[in-house]
């Protein structure tokens, strides 16, 4: 039941994605926006879902402290249980835990190489076995190629989707495809692309990539205080 | 004695454990005269650092109770109140902030931000309490400020502006360049007391400038007269600097860095200039007291002496002379002879010798002044008292006090240990809030309970060396609770007739869990079911039902009983009669609530070379740890983990071995979590054993 009104709440789920977000394991989704606009409290809704659907959730986030992310977490999960009024959220929140796994790197100190080794040792202790990989902060350009290429690869092996956040910048035109320049020559590792826009009051989800077949994201509003879908407003 | 409150500082000096700041306390006493010697905390003297005055700590190395001690610097009286380092003690830390007006935050080149100083900054944060930060230990091997400076800022989430530069680092440390005044300075003669001010070398004055640059950018932001000077370019004064710096600290919105070395006699002095020009003195800060007589309205206090006195204790001792009470005056003044009240007790208590504290010496004054700090002899009172004038009903904020989560059973070993030891715990319990000592009902065996392993060791070693009370004890035991998991109905009649007057009282309701509450009680009966005077009776019974959960008897939290419906009888209905009918409901309805047992739940966070990682993962993930991230910080990862404190046990051992002794945790209450169901079968064994021994 709860997953059910969560994932009428998913803004992905909304557009019209799978519960899956759209993602096979292996492939990429990125969630692009400006700097505060809301990116992380995004991803960390599309984390939630996961977890709520018992799938392991490993947050890989550059630059902020395993507390900061810890607060996100807390921070989204009281809004969405306020939002979907969860009876007993105190013990919905207690076994959600379990499901996620939070690494912090400075992102000069990050490699592939050292999450491969650090998510090997998780899962040769039992410790965790990641379904699906959050990757925020890590900085998405054109030459980081290399970089995505053989983290795919290691998406790849260990059969996980990734989603990671895409910061964008005001005065940068979009290219002729529409996506922003910052996934130019880097466009096809990604399979779905959502840009987020603030328009008002409102933060606009639009798929720039990757949205399913008869769907329309041109109606779908956040909430800028809480990034959830605006109430009143009903899921495509 | 002065009462000149512009020119007084009351600081503390918090940091992780082994941050030196022991060590830089002493320094400053030698600098500012109060001690003509300098004896470190593991030094070969034998004589211990000053501030250290327990014998035990001067053992340990470390700090445990916050001595207060006074000094003077440049015109300016600083009090300064050494605060303990190691997570079990910060009750000492959160009474000690809660006392001062502002806070130095030590951190260690080497180490850097260290879990402790995330839970001391964070304790900072909640009392408001206004810091700079001294990166000491620039002289060891390692030793990377900058590297600190932006943990400050990444980590602790402050807005660090450096006001100096090293000149040299580790073993080649010499000194610091001022920022500000834009001068170098060197520490010269024995113990480095003579400051010497000499042009900033050249090949580090490019990097000076641009740092002043960057200090003077952020510290125009709390001045419009700097940034107006600094836009149309014209000189701009130190003082004009200091102005706008002290702003942002008093606000909390800007964290000052100063850097040095404690032990190598290098920027304490500077250090001292900044506290006296930086931090508040007690008139910058607005303090405000509760009053009882009116709802506990907050009422602002006046740092005027001629209104009447309002006090706290925030400490207390056992000296040689009795018990000395470390209070802080708020407003008004205490003067040696003079009356005041207890606002917890209501009782009237005399004034007699009035001391100022310099570690375990002390020095006789006439009184003590809004915004200073004393202690004073012959007074029976707990911390966190309040004393005020007669007449007045205001009690100063309650300090948040968290429960204890482990016990131990003691038991002394002799007669005579056995008075003192009786002795011991008063007063410690007294002293600490978060140690408390009953006698167990059912055993009969004394039961210490405390926020830590090394918590109640400390106080067990404490009545061996201070009490001459040698105890053995038992062993430590986890502070479960049982709590409800679903709704459950009850309706329950208390009847009986046995000649004489009767007993009658029907009690018709639900239980429910209830998140963030020990227990609610709700009345929802209508019509007079249950006549009123009987509904507190029936609140009585169910919280008497709390102290032993009829589970496994741990005390039950998170309920929330409803009463909707009952009935009375005319004659044979009474207090007593519904307070039996209460426990009876609440049995009925706990027993089909699904009752479950809970147990505390630690926060535990290592630091941990990167190579042992894996392994203290591991560990964590025995003890039914569940790991809550690992965050990569170079050559050190630190990990977070929230682990049930029965698992912790003998933990430092295991992590020592495991590492090579590189590693260290600290951890600290975090919550109360549902135990397994094969780790609640085996309590309850266990409960049953311990039940059967007794019998």
């Amino acid at each position: 039941m709860l997953q059910n009104d969560t994932l009428a709440r998913n803004p992905l789920n909304a557009l019209g994605f799978d519960s899956d977000a759209g993602l096979l394991p292996g492939q990429f989704g990125a969630i692009l926006a400006r700097a505060g606009v809301g990116k992380t409290a995004f991803i960390v809704q599309l984390a939630l879902n996961a977890m709520l659907r018992e799938q392991n959730v490993l947050h890989l986030s550059l630059n902020e402290p395993v507390d900061k992310v810890t607060l996100w977490y807390r921070e989204v999960f009281q809004h969405l249980a306020a939002d979907l009024q969860i009876p007993q959220a105190g013990q919905v929140w207690e076994a959600l835990l379990p499901h996620r796994f939070i690494m912090t790197f400075k992102v000069e100190g990050f490699s592939v190489p050292k999450l491969e080794e650090r998510w090997t040792d998780l899962a040769a202790q039992g410790i965790f076995t990641p379904r699906v990989l959050i990757v925020d902060g890590l900085p998405v350009e054109a030459d980081s190629r290399p970089l995505l290429t053989q983290l795919r690869q290691l998406a790849q092996q260990r059969e996980t989707p990734v989603w990671f956040t895409v910061r964008t910048h005001r005065h940068e035109p979009r290219e002729a495809d529409g996506l922003p320049p910052q996934l130019t020559g880097i466009a096809d590792l990604f399979r779905v692309a959502v840009h987020l826009d603030p328009e008002g009051q409102d933060v606009h989800v639009r798929v720039l990539k990757g949205l399913p077949e008869g769907a329309d994201s041109s109606n779908l509003m956040l909430d800028p205080a809480t990034m959830l879908i605006r109430k009143g407003v009903s899921p495509a | 004695m002065k009462t000149n409150i512009q020119k007084l500082r009351n600081i503390g000096i918090s940091a992780h454990i082994d941050s030196g700041k022991t060590t830089l306390t002493e320094r400053i006493l030698f600098y500012t005269d109060r001690i003509h010697a300098i004896h470190d905390v593991k030094g070969k003297d034998g004589v211990g650092a000053t501030m250290d005055s327990m014998e035990l700590e001067r053992e340990r190395g470390i700090t445990i109770a916050s001595a207060a001690t006074y000094c003077e610097w440049k015109g300016h009286e600083i009090n300064i109140i050494d605060t303990p380092g190691h997570v079990d003690f910060t009750i000492e830390v959160e009474r000690s902030l809660r006392v001062l007006d502002g806070a130095i935050l030590v951190l260690c080149a080497v180490g850097g931000v260290q879990s402790q100083s995330i839970t001391v900054d964070q304790q900072m944060k909640r009392y408001r309490v206004p810091c700079i930060a001294f990166i000491n230990k620039c002289d060891r091997s390692g030793a990377n400020p900058s590297r600190v400076i932006d943990q400050l800022r990444d980590k602790l989430g402050h807005r660090p502006v450096a006001l100096q530069l090293p000149i040299g680092l580790e073993a080649d440390y010499q000194g610091v360049i001022d920022l500000v005044e834009m001068r170098a300075l060197y520490f010269d003669g024995a113990n480095g007391e003579t400051v010497r001010s000499e042009p900033i070398p050249e090949n580090l004055q490019a990097e000076a400038a641009r740092r002043r640059e960057e200090l003077l950018d952020t510290a125009s932001l709390y001045s419009d007269e700097l940034m107006e000077a600094l836009l149309e370019e014209r000189a701009v004064t130190a003082d004009l600097v200091y102005a706008a710096l002290r702003r942002g600290v008093l606000t909390r919105a800007i964290t000052p860095v100063l850097m040095g070395s404690a032990y190598k006699n290098k920027g304490v002095q500077p250090l001292l200039d900044m506290v006296t020009r930086l931090l508040p003195c007690p008139a910058d800060v607005e303090v405000t007291a509760l009053d009882t007589e009116n709802e506990e309205r907050p009422v602002l206090l006046t740092s005027n002496l001629e209104d009447p006195l309002v006090a706290l204790a925030f400490k207390l001792e056992d000296g040689q002379y009795g018990q000395l009470t470390y209070i802080r005056v708020y407003q008004g003044a205490l003067a040696k002879g003079d009356t005041i009240i207890n606002v917890r007790t209501g009782r009237k208590v005399k004034v007699g010798r009035l001391v100022r504290m310099h570690a375990n010496q002390m020095e006789e004054i006439e009184r003590i002044t809004a915004g200073y700090i004393g202690a004073l002899f012959g007074i029976d009172c707990a911390s966190g008292d309040t004393f005020v004038s007669p007449g007045l009903s205001l009690s100063m904020t309650a300090m948040h006090v968290p429960e204890p989560v482990i016990s131990l059973a003691i038991a002394p070993r002799d007669h005579k240990a056995e008075i003192n030891m009786s002795k011991a715990l008063n007063r410690f319990t007294k002293e600490d809030p978060t140690f408390r000592a009953f006698v167990s009902d059912e055993t009969g065996e004394t039961i210490i309970s405390g926020m830590g392993e090394l918590h109640l060791e400390v106080y067990v070693e404490r009545m061996k060396r201070e009490y001459s009370a040698e105890v053995s004890t038992g062993q430590p035991r986890v502070a479960y609770r049982e709590t409800i998991t679903r709704r459950a109905e009850f309706n329950y009649t208390h009847k009986k007739q046995t000649g004489g007057s009767g007993q009658y009282g029907r009690i018709a309701g639900y239980v429910e869990p209830v998140e963030g509450e020990e227990f609610v009680f709700d009345n929802k009966v209508v019509g007079g079911s249950i006549p009123t005077q009987f509904i507190p009776a029936c609140e009585k019974g169910f919280r008497k039902c709390l102290t032993k959960g009829p589970l496994l008897e741990f005390p039950v939290t998170g309920v929330r009983v409803v009463i909707d419906d009952g009935a009375s009888h005319s004659v044979d209905s009474s207090d007593m009669a519904f307070q039996a009918a209460a426990r009876g409901a609440f049995l009925e309805g706990y027993r089909k609530a699904e009752p479950v047992i809970l147990e505390p739940i630690m926060k535990v966070v290592v630091e941990t070379p990167t190579e042992f990682q894996g392994g203290a993962m591991g560990s964590l993930n025995q003890r039914r740890g569940m790991i809550v991230g690992t965050q990569d910080e170079g050559v050190m990862c630190v990990i977070e983990a929230e682990v049930p404190l029965a698992e912790m046990f003998g933990y430092s051992t295991v992590l020592r071995s495991l590492t090579q002794g590189k590693a260290q945790f600290t951890m600290e209450f975090a919550t109360y979590r549902q135990v397994p169901k094969s780790v609640a079968e085996e309590i309850a064994r266990q409960a049953a054993e311990a039940k059967k021994k007794v019998a």
